[in-house]
């Protein structure tokens, strides 16, 4: 971890609505977001540094079409002013992209709110 | 190494030049068992050399003639991704033939995918998701938290849950019959996961997937509950299954995943963007379409009503986008080519597709 990777006065917001899946479940098809400050610190530096190694906010769209079943997630990721929403698809195959979407997911499970 | 006296030295897999030597250096007895191998042989490896892979079609008559039948099974491979979001995961737990790890969902996985694949084998011939004995893989321990199970098109992939809402997605057989199917119905008709073709879609697997289970179970029509995903819910969740076939709607009424919105009949089809268009909603009608069908017929749902879904997911009038009324016309006329069009099982489907408003 270097510089502002790990710096807890980091700001930022995490955001994922999940469509799709198994089944459709209304009470969870919506927008969960949760604040950096709401987070603890390592949960923080964690999403901070998972979006740098996923390189979140320049990458290429994927371009996924859902395959049966498969969960879609739109993930939003606001940092230091920077802000970026991309869709995705499961499986999603860039390693570090589906653990970043794995935590943001997790963690506005645990912390977040509905919108 | 092919030791036990009661089988048969074609069955072995020795090779001819250990035959060879046996032969030349073995025991008496030990000598002519090689010897009737060593000219025996040749024919049968030659042919399954020369038919190696898929037991279909030409191949399957090129060995029958060889008097090597072979009855497909399933090849199956668990792989564990231990918790990270990837697929195929890292490690392999279990391979066809291994016995039980102790891993509650690998073993569910295995156990899932052989059921599976015995109910299209035995009961409508089908080699695998292809036809041509596709390999069955899983990747459980998906993720964490992870509140699903899907068919990556090449592949199971199934999450632990979350255990507040949601047990372990092997938990129930019809879920994985439901995921594989999918892979059958991407090789057939390759109906668009879209609106109502992405619903019929939905329903086949759901369809399917239930006939896994009863089979299995060795319930009737009657006897079956008709739920897909029983046992998937958590006690704190007010609900019983992810949908129910029989009465759609019903299968859960909850303060967190809230009214299960499934409808029964075309009068409440749901128009909507979410699910890509409803295609876990809307895929009541034709579920229950399939339910009255199996009911009104009698007897074991994958029988007669199992042979005309089957039969019509295979029929070159069902397309991509072919919609609940146009896959009920393949139904109709399917019945009426396997058991005549005034039979009993051609005025059930009819009236099964009334009774749901699609005709």
């Amino acid at each position: 971890m270097q510089g502002k990777a790990c710096d807890d006065t980091v700001m930022g917001e995490a955001r994922v609505r999940i469509e799709g899946g198994l089944a459709h479940f209304p009470g969870l098809a919506k927008e969960q977001s949760v604040s950096f400050g709401d987070l603890d610190s390592p949960e923080r530096q964690e999403l901070t540094i998972l979006a740098k190694q996923a390189d979140f906010f320049d990458c290429s769209p994927a371009n996924d079409t859902a395959r049966p079943d498969a969960r879609t997630y739109t993930v939003g990721l606001t940092i230091d002013g920077r802000s970026r929403e991309i869709r995705l698809a499961d499986p999603i195959r860039d390693p570090a992209m589906a653990k970043l979407v794995s935590v943001v997911r997790r963690l506005s499970k645990r912390h977040g709110v509905d919108r | 190494m092919c030791t036990s006296s009661h089988r048969h030295s074609l069955h072995c897999i020795l090779p001819p030049y250990i035959l060879s030597q046996i032969a030349k250096n073995g025991s008496p007895e030990m000598r002519a068992m090689a010897v009737r191998s060593l000219l025996i042989d040749p024919t049968i490896r030659i042919v399954r050399a020369s038919t190696a892979g898929p037991v279909t079609g030409a191949i399957a008559r090129r060995r029958a003639a060889a008097g090597n039948i072979l009855t497909p099974s399933p090849l199956r491979t668990i792989r564990d991704a231990g918790g990270e979001p990837e697929a195929p995961g890292a490690t392999v737990v279990r391979r066809e033939g291994d016995g039980p790890t102790g891993d509650v969902a690998a073993d569910e996985a295995y156990d899932g995918l052989g059921a599976t694949f015995t109910l299209f084998w035995e009961a409508y011939q089908r080699n695998s998701i292809d036809d041509a004995g596709l390999p069955l893989d899983a990747t459980v321990h998906y993720d964490q938290d992870y509140d699903n199970a899907f068919w990556d098109g090449t592949q199971m992939v199934f999450g632990d849950g979350d255990g507040q809402l949601f047990n372990r997605f092997t938990i129930s057989l019809d879920v994985i019959g439901h995921e594989l199917t999918h892979g059958v119905t991407e090789k057939e008709a390759g109906l668009t996961y879209f609106n109502q073709s992405g619903a019929l879609n939905e329903s086949i697997s759901d369809v399917f997937g239930s006939l896994v289970k009863q089979r299995l179970l060795g319930q009737s029509a009657d006897q079956a509950d008709w739920l897909i995903g029983a046992g998937l819910l958590t006690a704190k969740v007010n609900g019983v299954a992810l949908r129910s076939m029989k009465e759609p709607g019903t299968a859960y009424d909850d303060p967190v995943l809230g009214k299960d919105p499934q409808p029964a009949h075309m009068k409440d089809f749901v128009r909507t963007n979410q699910d890509n268009g409803g295609v876990h909603i809307n895929s009541g009608i034709p579920n229950r379409a399939f339910h009255l069908a199996a009911n009104a017929i009698g007897g074991n749902a994958w029988d007669r009503a199992g042979q005309i879904w089957y039969n019509a997911l295979l029929d070159p009038n069902t397309r991509a986008n072919t919609d609940f009324a146009g896959f009920a016309r393949v139904t109709i006329d399917v019945a009426g080519r396997l058991y005549g069009s005034g039979s009993a099982e051609a005025t059930a489907v009819i009236e099964a597709w009334s009774a749901v408003g699609v005709i």
